[in-house]
């Protein structure tokens, strides 16, 4: 934990973890961003609208026996919707996401090198069309394409790994398996850069998460009471 | 504590100014106004008007905004759409619920189906589709569904005359339905509900049970009611077969040997005290005569209850013949006849027999007639028993065949509704 000041509004700031760089200010909607010992404001971040997602920051739950805690979100947005993107800092220190879209969930991790060995992924690097469909094997499992859209960053809140600059655009895949394992890899547009997650469709009662929200007239499901 | 923040927010309709409800903040795509039909952009604060109104605004069913609890889980309608394939058409519910996301709520007029979306593929294997273990079949061809009518909130963008293209594959109980559109591809997985499940949850009227038209995936109703009577039928045939087999080990009660001459003249003879204790019982009363040749002896029984004097009467014909023509030798006649009485009370008894013996004379044998003289023969010994018990072998095969009736009837219907059940519905052509 480091708790130092927004360098734009002077607001209280935490860093829950030592390993990622940006924090939007909660008062500012500032993205803060550490590096070294200073902290600088770079740009600002819109704030999530409103929605009915039960998840918030400050969220925890369990992958097995590893527990976890949400402290970031980013919400995209296409044409046709839009999704969140939930940052899990885990008890040992490591980071994944947890996609929430359409009621579901998927809990992510970034994998390294090896999802490059995956024609589809060079496909998308190297900027050719992707279709729905199309088989891809990554780290061992098949993987059919199941989503391909173009999104743009429509806010975010809490800690994050990377600045997500308001209109920062994306090009998403959404990979499903025979076996509840998905996948999803998405090119930032501006640098090119891909990045390639693999895990599987959970619900929150696999979870066991605990501290969601409330809503009024809805009772909070027995596993996380 | 602060009180919870509500999951519903109320909306301005952008083109009739009429209050909209807006249930699913986040994931709502799109918004038909209720008042007037008007598509929304919920994704566009301004609320954006996509598509006016087509067809006349009705109410579905239930009502947006209902909850009812199907399964456990608490589910409010958020969205409501009614789509065709040329032929009836049927209702779809898009159901929510902040914790448990999304369901469908499907109504074919008869019955409910509740859908969730699939997290993983089917697997096609052995010409079936294939999840958590199960298989379905494909039920007919692929059909293009378009949207008749739509009102609510929705995740996707929605608009009347969408078009979709759908496969089903189907078992009893479960269907998946694979639905595509250009960018696309979904499955679904769909539960059959019980009969007044959905009704029940949502206070609708209970639908009348009727199994004339089944949907593809709907479980026999026939079909548990014909393991169970079968598996009972069987039982109850097997348990006949050794109780007719175990009982049929009838007991002896009383055996006399006895002489019958060969005079024509008949005379009786009395077996006393024959004990028949507990209940009523069937009596086998046989008389062997084995020595007969070309004669018979005529046996009237009488059972006599020594306390009541209430008798039974019975008849039986011992004979046997034999000789030889053309053909060659040959012989006939049962010379040990059986005769059972059913029903004979408890009590003491006595069983009075009336032997008759007589000589057939043989055509091919007139020659020697008179060298038999009356009298001269010995006389023919027949030894009668009384036996207690038994079963009647009409009587178990008439058990079996109604025992196992009901059975074959559930069998014929269950394979009738099965027919119905999977036979593809008639094509149209206007597609």
């Amino acid at each position: 934990m480091l708790e130092a000041n927004c360098p734009n509004c002077g607001a209280e700031i935490r860093f829950r973890s030592a390993d990622l760089p940006v924090k939007v200010c909660a008062y500012c909607r500032s993205s803060v961003v550490r590096e070294g010992e200073s902290l600088k404001a770079v740009g600002r971040i819109a704030e999530v609208p409103e929605d009915v997602s039960p998840l918030q920051i400050g969220v925890r739950g369990r992958d097995g026996a590893l527990g976890f805690e949400l402290i970031g979100r980013v919400r995209w947005r296409w044409t046709d919707g839009g999704w969140n993107e939930w940052l899990m800092l885990f008890d040992d220190g490591s980071i994944g996401w947890l996609g929430e879209a359409m009621g579901r969930y998927m809990l992510l991790r970034q994998i390294a090198h090896s999802g490059f060995r995956t024609d589809m992924v060079r496909k998308l690097r190297d900027g050719h069309p992707v279709t729905v469909g199309t088989e891809a094997t990554i780290d061992g499992i098949q993987y059919r394409v199941t989503d391909v859209k173009e999104a743009t960053c429509a806010g975010g809140e809490g800690e994050l790994p990377y600045s997500a600059p308001l209109g920062l655009t994306i090009a998403s895949v959404d990979l499903m398996a025979a076996d509840g394992h998905c996948a999803s890899a998405q090119k930032d547009q501006g640098v090119g850069e891909v990045s390639v997650y693999t895990g599987r469709y959970v619900s929150l009662a696999d979870l066991r998460a605990s501290g969601l929200r409330a809503f009024e007239g809805w009772p909070m499901p027995q596993f996380a009471a | 504590m602060t009180t919870p923040p509500p999951s519903v927010r109320a909306l301005t309709c952008t083109s009739c100014g009429g209050t909209i409800a807006l249930r699913a903040a986040g994931s709502t795509v799109s918004l038909v106004c209720e008042h007037c039909g008007t598509t929304l952009d919920a994704t566009d604060p301004q609320l954006r008007i996509i598509a006016r109104a087509h067809a006349a605004m009705h109410r579905p069913l239930i009502a947006l905004g209902m909850r009812g609890v199907l399964r456990g889980t608490t589910w409010e309608v958020v969205g409501y759409l009614e789509r065709s394939d040329g032929g009836d058409g049927w209702s779809e519910y898009l159901l929510f619920n902040p914790y448990q996301g999304y369901a469908f709520l499907l109504d074919d007029g008869r019955r409910f189906s509740l859908g969730f979306l699939l997290d993983r593929l089917p697997s096609y294997t052995w010409g079936e589709m294939e999840l958590d273990g199960e298989g379905y079949k494909r039920f007919g061809s692929s059909y293009a569904t378009w949207v008749k009518f739509v009102v609510g909130e929705f995740y996707w963008r929605v608009a009347v005359d969408e078009r979709v293209r759908v496969s089903d594959y189907v078992r009893p109980g479960k269907m998946i339905s694979c639905e595509e559109n250009g960018s696309e591809r979904t499955w679904t997985r769909l539960w059959m509900l019980e009969w007044g499940e959905a009704e029940a949850a949502f206070g609708l009227e209970r639908r009348q049970r009727e199994w004339s038209r089944p949907s593809p995936h709907e479980p026999s109703p026939y079909r548990d009611r014909l393991i169970e009577l079968t598996i009972i039928g069987l039982i109850a045939a097997v348990t006949l077969l050794i109780v007719a087999i175990m009982g049929g080990g009838s007991t002896r009660v009383a055996s006399a040997d006895m002489q019958a001459a060969l005079d024509g003249a008949t005379h009786s003879e009395i077996i006393r005290d024959i004990e028949l204790p507990g209940r009523n019982s069937a009596l086998t009363l046989t008389a062997r005569a084995e020595q007969l040749d070309n004669s018979w002896i005529d046996i009237d029984y009488s059972l006599v209850n020594r306390r009541t004097q209430e008798n039974f009467d019975a008849y039986a014909l011992a004979e046997h013949y034999s000789g030889s023509d053309s053909d060659g030798s040959w012989s006939e006649g049962d010379s040990t006849p059986s005769i059972k009485l059913s029903s004979i009370p408890p009590g003491s008894y006595d069983l009075v027999v009336e032997l008759g013996a007589h000589r057939w004379i043989s055509p091919s044998r007139s020659l020697y007639i008179t060298s038999y003289a009356p009298g001269a023969s010995p006389p023919i010994p027949v030894t009668i028993t009384v036996d207690r018990g038994g079963m009647f072998a009409g009587n178990v095969i008439l058990g079996l065949i109604l025992l196992l009736i009901w059975p074959a009837i559930l069998l014929f219907l269950h394979f009738g509704f099965e027919q119905r059940r999977l036979s593809p519905v008639t094509e149209d052509d206007d597609e």
